[in-house]
């Protein structure tokens, strides 16, 4: 009875708001904050200057950021794309290397390697130089902008692969050259498969910026701590870093969605309202594509009339060819003597240094510690693992309720927890890390936690937004038919979930969820900012006391860092390939 | 799901070595019979990490010893330049107190509450050896200091005094980068209180000197919660007491005595309550 009252709309919409309604209630009137609201600080001129004027620096400095680093990972991510289809083997070695080693590290270790070890590289002048032009700015935006675009160049490279061969056949053996088919073929059919990933690695890219903060950008984040620590308003200043990157989210996700829209199939005098408008918005690129389809055109190769080539052609071509191969002979030259100066560099290491701090890397001062720390002292790449483990455990859980909960057909639930997802995802995690460890926990809570348990429970807390997505996805790439025949052999929801639609999804899912679990090891670097002593906060303490070996110590990480990664990839690679429903083997 | 969260949150209570108790500071610690203490991990040598991995400094010395005197366990939480105020200030507190280096101002007074101060010192600027022959010299340099301390606030004014309109001065994240921004030549100066230039510029000896005189007082106090005016009387009378029989001194000339690493000369005196 109640079921079905509960099925109609209204009877939702009138229950979420009343759970809004008596969330409001507890805390406006019975939740004690035992704080005072003061929003007049963003708009006042203070002892220490106008924090509201801080904010907009760092908001534009954010954007700045952000803007150059996506232009500079779209020409990388497309160069190295391409150059991972080379059939040319030291292209394909050069570029493949550029992608696992970038992907596989924690941004932040890599924009520490660029600020603190990579400037020692050079002599003293061009260090100098260097740092005379805004150094730190643009070892953001640049790191930014190649961590980017290793995951970039991954998304064109599996996009233009994904044209299944048939087709490619079918357009050669129609008359059309390389050119005609990559223009006419490829292009049009991997565009629709690359823009939709490629959007949210903008978005990725917006979040990732906030990184910036730690080698002392003055972006949004660092204003807010700046806001922070000048008038102690930790509230007001969180949210309004929060709403800054809630609002920039917004921005790029309306953006990505028009252009989804865009790329839609649609029948054609039917299209919605939304469709209209990103044709309108879009219809300037389709004046400068028919203006170039008419250069193509009017530049055209002429027919070969007469089977006879006039000299000058023939040495032309016979140039062209060995320019090529003199460039590919260069280019082997030139990688030979990267792979020379840094074998050379690494010879030239103090291992060591390395070998004295590898424990304290690896355990920190665990099981010599006090007995006020973490677990007798746990730390460095154990701490880590640890930390990642425990989150994407966690998340594991949440994500699958939440996920599940999102394709409810029930508004009562589905709502919250498409906000749930969709807010989460909107901002970074080094902000969600910051609202555990100093909101969430001991104000809305009132528990007392170790750094390392607020840092856990916000990456599970974030995390799990990304899993339930994934649980989404899976949920609904299984067959309506399926759902259907469980519902009419009398299934309930549950039955359903658990017996059919859950155990094909999660099979689906598996390495994804690798992939999460490599993610999520990747940034318990983050944590270094609450003062959890993980593998980079490890490093950071041992290179501050050591002060002359950037080099080794940030090398060290990064290569720890990349071995768990990559070997994890790896595995993910190899479930992908076994779980992959053609290589499943029916059996009777 | 809510109920889910709430089983989560309960586990997560049990596994916390360290549950909240609201009420005051005072008579929690009494009861528990520990103090949690807020210091700084990269602060030379206030709180830092040394060559065995041991987090030690004059503060958290000094904390053990108050610790010790107050008959409680120390536990010592990490906290930086932007946490150091937050962390008392919330209630209930992170940390019942803050020795992190932090100097006792009238703005932070009015969010959190004091002792009296522990130790003092001022603010200076720090260069390579012979670089700055005069402190006029400053005015057009590339400074560096901290985010989140008055440091830069303090820095700004000064060279803005010396005739510059427009000054550069970066606030970089805690200690370590700023002096690592000095040592490879991102910044010619650094500033901040003097006895962590002293601690840093021991790190690589003769390469770097102090220029020009204090351009500020720094009192240290110890940061305390709000109106908590027991718990603020015991960490006083305790302080005092480590003044009267010759433990403070100890402890301050194991860091800044004439033989330790970074030599600074007691001036003042502990304000004394008979």
């Amino acid at each position: 009875m109640l079921k079905r009252y509960f099925e109609k709309v209204w009877v939702q919409n009138t229950t979420l708001l009343a759970l809004a309604g008596l969330l409001f209630y507890y805390f406006a009137f019975i939740f004690e904050f035992k704080y005072d609201f003061n929003w007049a600080v963003f708009t006042t001129e203070g002892q220490y200057g106008h924090m509201g004027h801080l904010m907009l620096d760092g908001l534009n400095t954010t954007i700045s950021i952000t803007l150059y680093s996506a232009a500079l990972a779209l020409i990388l991510g497309i160069v190295f794309g391409l150059a991972r289809l080379s059939s040319f083997k030291p292209i394909y070695w050069f570029a493949t290397c550029y992608v696992e080693l970038f992907r596989n590290t924690p941004l932040l270790v890599q924009l520490f390697f660029w600020n603190f070890a990579f400037p020692y590289a050079f002599p003293e002048e061009i260090r100098f130089q260097l740092y005379e032009m805004d150094f730190e700015f643009w070892v953001a935006t640049i790191g930014c902008g190649i961590f980017t675009g290793s995951f970039m160049a991954e998304i064109i490279r599996a996009g233009i692969q994904s044209i299944p061969k048939g087709l490619l056949e079918a357009s050669y053996s129609s008359g059309l050259n390389f050119p005609q088919t990559l223009r006419k073929i490829i292009l049009p059919l991997s565009f629709r498969e690359i823009i939709p990933p490629l959007g949210s690695e903008f978005l990725n890219n917006m979040k990732n910026t906030s990184l910036a903060m730690t080698i002392g950008v003055a972006e949004v984040v660092w204003s807010m701590q700046e806001v922070l620590s000048l008038t102690y308003h930790t509230f007001e200043s969180l949210i309004a870093a929060t709403l800054i990157y809630l609002f920039l989210s917004l921005v790029i996700a309306t953006i990505l969605n028009l252009v989804n829209v865009k790329l839609k199939i649609m029948p054609r005098g039917h299209e919605p309202l939304n469709r209209k408008v990103a044709d309108a918005l879009f219809r300037p690129l389709g004046w400068i594509e028919s203006g170039l389809e008419y250069i193509f055109w009017y530049f055209r190769k002429a027919p070969d009339a007469s089977r006879t080539v006039s000299p000058f052609s023939r040495f032309m071509k016979m140039a062209s060819k060995s320019a090529v191969l003199a460039s590919k002979w260069l280019f082997v030259a030139g990688m030979f003597y990267v792979l020379y100066k840094v074998v050379m560099a690494v010879s030239a290491f103090n291992f060591q240094i390395i070998w004295a701090n590898l424990p304290a890397l690896l355990f920190w001062r665990f099981p010599g510690g006090d007995d006020t720390e973490f677990f007798m002292g746990l730390g460095g790449l154990a701490g880590a693992l640890l930390m990642a483990t425990l989150s994407i455990g966690g998340s594991f859980i949440v994500g699958l309720f939440v996920g599940m909960g999102r394709t409810s057909r029930n508004r009562v639930i589905r709502i919250p927890c498409t906000l749930y997802i969709e807010l989460v995802r909107a901002i970074p995690l080094i902000l969600v890390i910051f609202w555990f460890y100093t909101v969430v926990l001991d104000i809305v809570f009132k528990v007392e936690l170790h750094a390392f348990w607020a840092a856990t429970i916000a990456m599970t807390f974030f995390f799990a937004a990304y899993i339930a997505e994934t649980v989404r996805g899976g949920i609904e790439n299984i067959p309506p038919g399926q759902v259907e025949a469980a519902k009419a052999s009398g299934l309930s929801y549950f039955q359903t979930m658990r017996k059919i639609v859950l155990p094909q999804a999660l099979k689906q899912m598996l390495p994804a969820l690798v992939g999460m679990f490599i993610a999520a090891f990747k940034d318990t670097s983050l944590a270094y900012i609450i003062g959890v002593m993980e593998l980079t906060r490890a490093a950071y303490a041992i290179n501050n006391r050591l002060m002359v070996y950037p080099f080794e110590i940030y090398t060290t990480i990064a290569v720890l860092y990349f071995l768990f990664s990559y070997i994890m990839s790896l595995y993910a690679k190899r479930l992908e390939r076994k779980l992959s429903p053609e290589n499943v083997r029916i059996e009777m | 799901m809510r109920v889910l969260k709430i089983t989560v949150l309960a586990a997560l209570l049990v596994m916390a070595a360290s549950v909240a108790f609201a009420g005051p500071t005072y008579d929690r610690v009494m009861s528990n019979k520990v103090v949690r203490a807020g210091i700084s991990n990269q602060g030379i040598p206030f709180g830092f990490i040394d060559d065995k991995n041991e987090w030690v400094g004059f503060d958290v010395d000094m904390a053990t010893e108050i610790a010790k005197r107050l008959g409680a366990k120390l536990e010592k939480v990490v906290v930086n330049n932007n946490t150091r105020i937050s962390f008392v200030q919330t209630n209930p507190p992170k940390v019942d107190m803050v020795l992190s280096n932090m100097t006792h101002k009238r703005v932070r007074d009015e969010k959190i509450d004091f002792s009296i101060t522990y130790f003092f010192d001022g603010q200076k600027f720090l260069a390579r050896k012979g670089k700055v022959k005069d402190a006029k010299d400053l005015a057009n340099l590339k400074v560096g200091s901290m985010q989140g301390t008055t440091s830069i606030v303090n820095a700004t004014n000064y060279l803005k005094k010396l005739g510059n309109a427009n000054p550069k001065v970066i606030g970089y994240d805690g200690e370590v980068a700023m002096f690592e921004a000095l040592r490879s030549g991102r910044v010619q100066a650094i500033t901040t209180d003097s006895t962590i230039l002293l601690g840093y510029a021991a790190k690589v000896p003769g390469q770097f000197e102090l220029v020009g005189e204090f351009i500020s007082d720094e009192p240290y106090g110890i940061g305390l919660p709000q109106d908590d005016s027991a718990w603020r009387d015991i960490i006083n009378f305790t302080i005092q007491d480590m003044w009267k029989d010759g433990t403070y001194m100890t402890i301050y000339n194991k860091w800044f005595g004439p033989e330790s690493a970074y030599p600074f000369p007691m001036t003042e005196k502990i304000e004394m309550w008979p």
